[in-house]
């Protein structure tokens, strides 16, 4: 029997944080120790009509996260706990669900179906609920069902097909929740809300469909219905209906032609005229279009040699009304959308989709904009010539350099002369233009560039005095310096044409970033990122004396971050941003000066003062500025190398604190590649360090707190260990291995179909193999024969990978390197065991067939050393 | 997600700022930089090796002719064969016969050649229609043995070229027949067992062409290879995971006798395949299980357990073993109480079985014993009497992490009775006390630090039992020597939180403010 709640549920909303708190535990006990109790009386409660909504409404909530959670090991918990209930007793909970979806109460039957959904992704692939969809169906085909009943149970069926695959169901199930959801959408029989839930459910029973898609009446009359909802009376309706027409673009691209006039007519109506929501999808439509022609393109490559699936050309086809529908909705800007990262509307939309269909067509879009540019470009009204300028920049990438080349070369003078256009969005949008042809026609290295010796001076200085300008603007004109510099990063040994500028170009970079009007934290960001480009782009040999000369002043800058003010919590943030940018800029130039032997000593010099610097900056405890500090760190310790072991007794702590740092992983992570840089540098200096780095690492790993994507480059990070102390590594060597086999099976495991799973299998794999190299390697010629006893699961592991279809490339490279390895440092022992696993003949040869040169290289190494091993007596 | 929040379409805008994306990139490639220093320096080390090692240029060399020059010439080899099997296959006068046959054996010896034998290049000149023709009805024996002989080898490559036996598939069923000659038969088993042993799907087609009852029939002899690669390609047929072919195998009269014949007198490699079957046939058959029982297996497998050193013919015969027990633990208990603690004991072989140093062989054969520890209260008793008690506490603290799970399971079992209910199992501090005694506990925390959930579970059931059960509440004492508190600790912010509240609700029920107090 169900028990009664609801005072638990209320109290456990209460605004006396005793009574709640108190309300909680209650609940929590009851959940620990009775959880099917706990679940049908909620949803005794969630049916309930008599009760509160507020109790209703947690009770709800409680219900969908004792199903689902969006951390995967809770989620299999929840799964696990539910299949352990007793069947009857869930029976009565889903009943329930499925009766809730009748309530009167509008919040419940919305929660009702939502939890019903969850119920179905577990138990539906289970075939465990074989009569949910018969009992929705009924729902909708009964005589005198309600509407609300109906507007749930359509809800409901979305949510189902959203959560479940369509291999989980028959056919004819398919078929059938299809057949309902498209006839709720039927204007004449159903009431607004109803209307709406079955547009919204269609959306999610679109990918489905695939059967019904492919049979011309069934697909017929789905789209007609879809063109009917499309223009409904009521604008949510027609923005779902319009969602599905975006979906089923991706989806079904292949099978649109006969609808397309149709379509476009549609959607130009509905982008000319319709409100905003329902317009923005409707370019969105042609957006997603473009997506799937830039895909089929790429796939056409020469070189990938695959027969590609079909390309219809829409775009092209529709191009001229296309891009004149496209160009209109330019026009359409708000006042301030320049100030607000969140805005999108519709002009915004429409430039995005031009560009799109600028890489999908190439050339041919230039003679379809052109006129509308030059038309608007001088106009009297900002908002035509912020759209020329806008529709001009938007068709940068796409066409060929030859069709741009000429245009641009015309139109550069006059973009350069609008950076003091009177009006705030046209010098905004000119500036973002600058940026994006310096992007796409500037690379002197290929042979091209609209920028020559001779209008390079006129350049740099429009963009030095249009960095002064309002921060919006002047944030753009970092995009250009930024997309400027990058163009000249390869420009040969001798000379860099940006070179005299430099000192120049630093100068408004450091006061850009010094500016406190407005925005100004967006606008520091991207000068400093932008300054660190202007470095690292540099022709060292003529830059090296004003990099030298800017490395005292950010250091001065950082020094000074100590002494800020701080009294809030806003001023520490704002002090951990400075100092993030600071650092990240010192990383820059420490990377660079180390670069080469004759300004190596530059750092050297600097090296104490750059350090105690850092140490400062941890002292000031915020965690983003760990982060970058960190990274600059592994670049000093590479660029001073054994001697960094002066730094490591008051470094040391921070490493320590950075490995235990779980809640913010990429400090962590950060810092386990700062500890390899480290072993790098420091070789066997490292080794008093390595108890404590060692103890914390396996520590680590043996956690479930902590996010598994530091968990590779730890793996890693054992090699740069043992490569650096060699024999030392011999008191770590079986619990280091342990738990290298241990994350060995546990990729064995994982779910094949999850690809971010598989991904993240695929460098836990390629870490794994890393260490095994690393400590192999280590411990050549001493310790070689401690291996051994772990020679027979490297063989298993890197059998087992070879025959897994889905690994990478970089983990096949791993795997063979470290079976080369073994071969190599442990040598003739191993013998018999290659004999036994003979699937390294085949593996190897698939190996040396690689397109990959690197692996080839690898794979023939290892076939020698095993070969050398084999001809051995 | 079935969660609110519109699931409007919105995308990057074009028009976008150059400061986070920059950053990004910036703190990107300091991991490559890193990385590729890394590899920079892995590779020196491995190029240093090489120079140091004068022979290894030459074995590289060597190998290298072998891979990338050999290979096509036996390929090349293999084409030119399948043409003059064509031009023989076609010609019709004088000494035809000896022409095929000739030119059969020397396809035959290309693809029995090398570790990589060029089944590819033989499929792509078409060798495989022109086999089948050999196959036809009514050819003489060297020619068919020829022939199957190729398709046998072919069947033995990848995937694919398995699978392009397909057309020749029911010839060779067909001479499996009793009219055959035995080596042709034998043959042709080979095949069938090569083409089994790809997959369900190759296995669905073959049982439904009718290969199962033939095949099933060549294991009734007493002796002879023809037995053995029948019975081999048998357990390939049968393996499963469907287990119709099972059944339909139960169902051939005359075939568990067969069985039970063999596994009783024939030589040791026959049994290894006899052993398969039964593996399978216990794994995926209730009847054949159940009349495998009637007629005594479990004694013939334990004296073979007892007899044997053969790891191939151990390995199945202990999985059968322990398929048999996990279904009828009763049959084991009449075992068990007529014949204890002789060397044919069933618990006498699995303790030989733990001996051993092959890993497989161990961790099965704890598995079994942890399926006759969860037994009655008899089934511990009889086991915990044993010699193999400080077996598996040695095990428990020496062997790699799998077997000492199993082992675990053993132990633990055999300190509760067995479950009923919701309730917690009551303990039998007898075996507990001595289980206890003999040093197990810090095998069982180790378990506890594992990163295996389920493992580290079963580490925590046990420290429970202590905690709850040893006399004199000494449990405590026990597990805080062993540094259990600091085992379960680790559990506090555990991830799982089954484990979560069995830790910490353990450490605050044992360990809690009054601990230690009356000391």
């Amino acid at each position: 029997m169900a028990m009664e709640i609801t005072q638990f549920l209320l109290a456990a909303q209460s605004a006396d944080a005793r009574v709640r708190t108190e309300a909680e535990a209650s609940l929590r006990q009851f959940q620990e120790q009775n959880l099917p109790l706990f679940l049908l009386s909620l949803s005794v409660e969630l049916e309930n009509n008599d009760k509160p909504a507020e109790s209703r409404r947690l009770a709800g909530i409680l219900l969908k996260n004792s199903l689902d959670a969006k951390d995967s090991a809770r989620k299999d918990h929840l799964v696990k706990q539910w299949f352990a209930i007793d069947v009857a007793l869930k029976s009565q909970i889903k009943e329930l669900l499925l009766r809730t979806l009748g309530s009167s109460a509008l919040e419940a039957r919305h929660t009702s179906a939502q939890v019903i959904a969850k119920v179905a992704s577990i138990e539906i692939p289970q075939k465990q609920w074989p009569e949910l969809v018969g009992s929705l169906l009924n729902n909708m085909t009964q005589q005198g069902s309600p509407a609300h009943l109906k507007q749930s149970t359509l809800e409901t069926l979305g949510y189902v097909c959203e959560e479940i695959s369509h291999h989980d169901l028959v056919q004819n199930e398919v078929n059938s929740v299809l057949t309902a959801v498209v006839q709720g959408m039927n204007q004449s029989e159903n009431t607004a809300e109803v209307r709406l839930a079955a547009t919204k459910a269609l959306l999610n029973a679109l990918d489905f469909s695939q059967t019904n898609f492919e049979n011309e009446m069934e697909r017929n009359y789905i789209m007609k219905m879809v063109c009917e909802t499309a223009c409904s009376k009521e604008a949510e309706i027609r923005q779902a209906a319009f969602e599905c027409l975006v979906s089923i673009a991706s989806t079904y691209y292949e099978v649109l032609e006969q609808y397309m006039p149709t379509l476009f007519e549609l959607t130009s109506n509905a982008v000319k005229g319709d409100e905003e929501s329902v317009a923005l999808q409707a370019i969105e439509f042609w957006s997603s279009i473009c997506d799937e022609e830039i895909d089929r393109q790429e796939y056409d490559s020469p070189d990938s040699g695959d027969s590609s699936p079909p390309h219809s050309c829409f775009i092209e086809k529709a191009l001229p009304h296309l891009v004149q529908m496209l160009l209109e909705t330019l026009l359409k800007q708000e006042e301030d959308q320049d100030h607000d990262d969140d805005v999108w509307n519709i002009s915004m939309a429409g430039g995005t989709c031009l560009g799109l269909v600028a890489r999908t067509v190439g050339d041919g879009i230039v003679p379809l904009v052109m006129p509308f540019v030059e038309k608007n470009i001088s106009s009297p009204d900002w908002r035509s010539r912020e759209a020329a300028t806008y529709a001009f920049g938007s068709i940068l990438e796409g066409p060929t350099i030859d069709k741009l080349a000429p245009m641009v070369a015309a139109g550069l003078e006059f973009l350069l002369n609008a950076t003091k256009d009177g009006n705030n969005h046209v010098r905004d949008t000119t500036a973002w233009t600058l940026s994006r042809i310096f992007e796409f026609l500037h690379s002197p290295d290929s042979g091209f560039s609209v920028i020559s010796p001779e209008n390079l001076p006129r350049i740099v200085s429009v963009l030095l005095e249009s960095i002064k300008d309002v921060p919006n603007v002047a944030e753009k004109v970092c995009g250009a310096i930024y997309n400027l510099a990058q163009g000249y990063e390869d420009s040969g040994a001798n000379s860099s044409l940006l070179s005299p500028y430099l000192t120049e170009i630093i100068t408004h970079l450091l006061a850009a970033a010094e500016r406190t009007d407005g925005a100004e934290s967006k606008l520091r960001g991207a000068a400093y990122e932008t300054l660190n480009e202007v470095v690292r782009c540099s022709n060292l040999s003529e830059a090296s004396s004003i990099i030298a000369h800017l490395l005292p002043a950010i250091m001065k800058k950082l020094a000074e971050t100590m002494d800020l003010p701080i009294i809030s919590t806003d001023d520490r943030e704002k002090q951990a941003e400075l100092q993030a940018s600071l650092c990240g800029v010192l990383q820059v130039i420490i990377q660079k000066l180390s670069g080469r032997e004759d300004t190596k000593p530059i750092i050297m010099q600097n090296a104490d003062d750059i350090m105690r610097l850092f140490l400062r900056v941890f002292g000031c405890h915020s965690s983003s500025v760990h982060e970058e500090a960190m990274l600059a760190i592994g670049a000093l310790a590479y660029a001073t190398g054994a001697e960094f072991v002066k730094y490591m007794p008051e470094l040391f702590k921070y490493l320590q604190m950075g490995l235990q740092n779980f809640e913010e992983y990429q400090v962590c992570s950060i810092t386990v590649g700062v500890i390899g840089d480290i072993c790098r540098a420091l070789d066997e200096k490292i080794l008093p360090f390595c108890d404590q780095i060692m103890g914390l690492l396996i520590q680590n790993l043996q956690s479930g707190a902590l996010h598994r994507s530091v968990k590779p480059p730890m793996f890693s990070c054992f090699g740069d260990i043992a490569l650096a102390i060699g024999a030392h590594f011999e008191r770590y060597v079986a619990p280091a291995v342990q738990i290298m086999q241990g994350a060995a099976q546990v990729c064995a495991q994982m779910d094949t179909l999850d690809e971010e799973l598989m991904d993240y299998a695929n460098q836990l794999r390629r870490s794994i193999f890393e260490a095994y190299s690393g400590i192999l390697q280590g411990f050549k010629d001493t310790k070689a024969e401690l291996m051994m006893p772990y020679a027979q699961h490297l063989l298993q592991f890197v059998e087992l990978v070879s025959k897994d279809p889905l690994r990478d490339e970089s983990v096949t490279k791993a795997a063979v390197a470290a079976m080369g390895d073994l071969a190599d440092v442990v040598g003739e022992n191993t013998k018999q065991l290659f004999n036994n696993f003979t699937f390294f003949g085949e593996f190897l040869n698939e190996c040396l067939e690689s397109e990959d040169e690197d692996l080839k290289v690898t794979a023939r190494w290892t076939q020698g050393m095993i070969a050398r091993l084999m001809h051995s007596s | 997600m079935a969660d609110d929040g519109s699931a409007s379409n919105r995308r990057d805008p074009i028009k976008s700022s150059v400061g986070n994306v920059a950053g990004q990139r910036r703190r990107q490639q300091a991991v490559t930089v890193a990385k590729e220093r890394r590899e920079l320096l892995v590779r020196a080390k491995r190029l240093c090796r090489v120079g140091t090692n004068g022979d290894v240029e030459d074995a590289l060399v060597e190998n290298e002719m072998m891979v990338d020059e050999e290979q096509p010439i036996l390929e090349a080899q293999a084409s030119k064969s399948v043409e003059e099997l064509k031009s023989a296959v076609q010609y019709q006068g004088k000494g035809a016969m000896q022409k095929r046959v000739t030119a059969l054996r020397e396809l035959r010896r290309l693809l029995s050649k090398s570790e990589f034998p060029p089944v590819e290049a033989a499929l792509r000149a078409g060798a495989i229609p022109l086999l089948v023709q050999c196959l036809s009805f009514g050819s003489p024996d060297e020619q068919l043995l020829e022939s199957a002989w190729c398709l046998t080898n072919i069947a033995a490559g990848k995937p694919e070229e398995t699978k392009a036996l397909l057309p020749a598939l029911p010839l060779l069923i067909a001479h499996l027949g009793e009219k055959s000659s035995a080596p042709v038969a034998e043959q042709c088993a080979w095949a069938i067992g090569n083409v089994a042993g790809e997959g369900e799907d190759l296995r669905n087609v073959l049982l439904s062409q009718g290969a199962l009852p033939p095949l099933a029939r060549m294991i009734f002899p007493d002796k002879g290879s023809t037995v053995r690669t029948a019975a081999w390609a048998l357990s390939n047929l049968i393996k499963g995971p469907e287990s119709k072919a099972a059944a339909q195998l139960v169902k051939i009269d005359g075939i568990l006798d067969a069985i039970l014949r063999h596994l009783k007198k024939t030589d040791e490699e026959t049994a290894t395949e006899i052993a398969w079957i039964i593996v399978y046939l216990s794994a995926l058959s209730d009847i054949a299980t159940s009349m495998l029982l009637k007629g005594g297996i479990l004694q013939l497998l334990i004296d073979r357990l007892a007899t044997s050193s053969s790891l191939q013919l151990l390995i199945p015969v202990l999985r059968s073993l322990g398929n048999f027990v996990a279904v009828d633990p009763k049959a084991v208990l009449t075992i068990l109480i007529r014949e204890q603690n002789t060397e044919e004991s069933i618990i006498g072989v699995l303790a030989k079985c733990l001996r051993s140093e092959h890993r497989v062989l161990k961790k099965e054969a704890a598995w079994v014993l942890s399926n006759i520890a969860a037994g009655s209260i008899e089934h511990k008793r009889m086991i915990h009497s044993t010699e193999v008690m400080p077996l598996l506490l040695r095990i428990l603290s020496t062997s790699p992490f799998d077997i000492r799970k199993e082992v675990a399971y053993v132990l633990g079992n055999l300190c509760v009775e067995s479950a009923e209910g919701d309730r917690k199992p009551g303990i039998i501090q007898e075996h507990l006390v001595s289980i206890v005694s003999g040093g197990c506990l810090r095998g069982f925390i180790e378990l506890v630090r594992s990163p295996d959930i389920e493992a580290a579970r079963l580490g925590l059931q046990f420290i429970e039992l202590v905690l709850r059960g040893m006399p004199n509440g000494e449990g405590p004492k026990l597990v805080e020597g062993e540094d259990g508190i600091d085992a379960m600790e680790r559990f506090q912010f555990h991830e799982n939180e089954e484990l979560r509240v069995m830790a910490n609700s353990l450490v605050d029920k044992y360990f809690g403010e009054d601990y230690g107090i009356d000391e």
